[in-house]
């Protein structure tokens, strides 16, 4: 939704939910919609254990960041 | 081999259509009713309303919720067109809970629609508000409580394993309707408490995790049955938010009770609030005596998301957990032959009444 109205954007969610979030994006017309999928649970998880998660899925977001803006025809810097 | 006698139905077409249904992925597990253009117009025919209105608006789904694919969903469900009514009634008070249109369906929890019919329909219909109330055995609890989950299904994409994203969800889900049994009952009904007409039906909806059965066979004392209902309702496990709510469903037993000893609804409901609390230690046992900034969840006081709270100098003081009577909401049903009622844990509503909407028949 932000990234139709023009703002880069990447959605995060945990591997138990793959199959929602493939059927969301099929459901929202947009088949192929890339994300990123962090090793599940999130909620039982130490601060520590949150912060390398966020480390480690980093490049993935990148990834995909930079795939959002080429997308909208913005050059990432 | 026997033949069919005369004018049976052709059981294998029968079979074939059934196994049509699931190949399609329109059911619940269990076979649906075929439908045909025909038997649907008998559905469409007992309601005013155009088959085109919108009842649950799902925009975030692209979905909607029409009239007709209620219909086709209560047909599929092995209602009689005479029930649809009070299938519309039952989603016009899913819409004014509010719970479905905020996506509850597709939460982990794994909520049931709970639906409660009040008033003439009851009998009409052939509604069961007696014994073994929650049990099966009855057509038109069985199917119309159905046809909101199939409706769920069909109408609003909900699949499990898809948008129903469930963790475990409960038996409920199948079909959870029930009347109320205002005919044991010493008072007014749910309904009449919010204003629906001795002569009208009405019908009552939310959403529900689970039905909690209550053995209360031991006491005469109203005070003691009440501490009982409020001791079950405040579970620290029912404890997601800082608050428990949920219906009280009394058997006419004890509701007897209460009102021998001169107690209204009001007067239980108001005691069963009152006793809502549990110690600090207690929640503190579970982990649950914090509430988390963000999502105002229940979490240990050491996390790091919880709200700074100052430990209480008594680890044995009362925190409220029913903080209003509107949390506590009571239906008679049941037979009135054992102390046995049940706790229907609900997500509220914490301080305001019940969604209840009059059936309006052609």
């Amino acid at each position: 939704m932000l990234e139709r109205a023009g703002i880069p954007a990447v959605s995060l969610c945990t591997d138990a939910f793959r199959i929602t979030a493939e059927a969301m994006a099929n459901q929202m017309g947009f088949p192929g919609y890339q994300y990123v999928a962090l090793p599940h649970p999130i909620a039982s998880r130490t601060e520590k254990e949150i912060d390398e998660m966020a480390r480690d899925a980093l490049p993935d977001v990148i990834k995909v960041l930079g795939a959002g803006l080429t997308y909208l025809g913005v050059t990432p810097a | 081999m026997t033949q069919p006698e005369s004018g049976a139905p052709d059981a294998a077409e029968a079979r074939r259509a059934i196994e049509y249904y699931y190949e399609h992925g329109w059911t619940d597990g269990l076979p649906v009713v075929p439908v045909t253009e025909s038997y649907l117009a008998e559905f469409l025919a007992t309601t005013g309303r155009d088959p085109d209105e919108v009842l649950i608006p799902m925009p975030h789904l692209n979905k909607n919720l029409t009239v007709r694919l209620a219909a086709i969903n209560a047909a599929l469900a092995g209602c009689l067109p005479e029930y649809f009514p009070v299938v519309l009634a039952a989603w016009d008070s899913f819409l004014g809970d509010g719970m479905v249109t905020r996506s509850i369906w597709q939460s982990t929890t794994g909520t049931a629609p709970f639906v409660v019919v009040y008033g003439p329909a009851r009998q009409r219909l052939g509604l069961n508000s007696r014994g073994n109330v929650w049990g099966s055995g009855f057509r038109a609890n069985a199917t119309i409580g159905r046809a909101i989950r199939l409706g769920a299904i069909n109408g609003l994409g909900l699949k499990p394993h898809v948008f129903d994203q469930a963790t475990q969800g409960t038996p409920a889900k199948y079909s959870c309707c029930i009347a109320e049994n205002e005919e044991d009952s010493p008072w007014p009904s749910l309904a009449a408490d919010n204003d629906i007409g001795p002569d009208d039906s009405a019908v009552s909806a939310t959403v529900i995790r689970s039905v909690l059965h209550i053995e209360a066979r031991h006491t005469t004392a109203p005070e003691q049955l009440a501490a009982d209902f409020a001791d079950s309702l405040c579970r620290t496990g029912a404890l997601v938010r800082a608050r428990a709510s949920g219906y009280v469903v009394l058997n006419p037993e004890h509701a007897r009770l209460f009102d021998k000893h001169g107690w209204s609804k009001a007067d239980v409901r108001a005691a069963i609030a009152d006793q809502g609390w549990r110690t600090y230690r207690d929640l503190a046992r579970a982990g649950k005596e914090a509430i988390a900034g963000g999502t105002g969840w229940r979490l240990p006081a050491d996390h790091p998301d919880a709200r700074p709270q100052e430990t209480p100098d008594d680890q044995n003081s009362p925190v409220q957990l029913i903080t209003s009577v509107d949390a506590v909401q009571i239906v008679v049903a049941g037979a009135p032959n054992a102390g046995v009622s049940s706790i229907v844990e609900t997500f509220g509503p914490f301080d305001r009444g019940p969604a209840i909407t009059k059936v309006e028949e052609r």
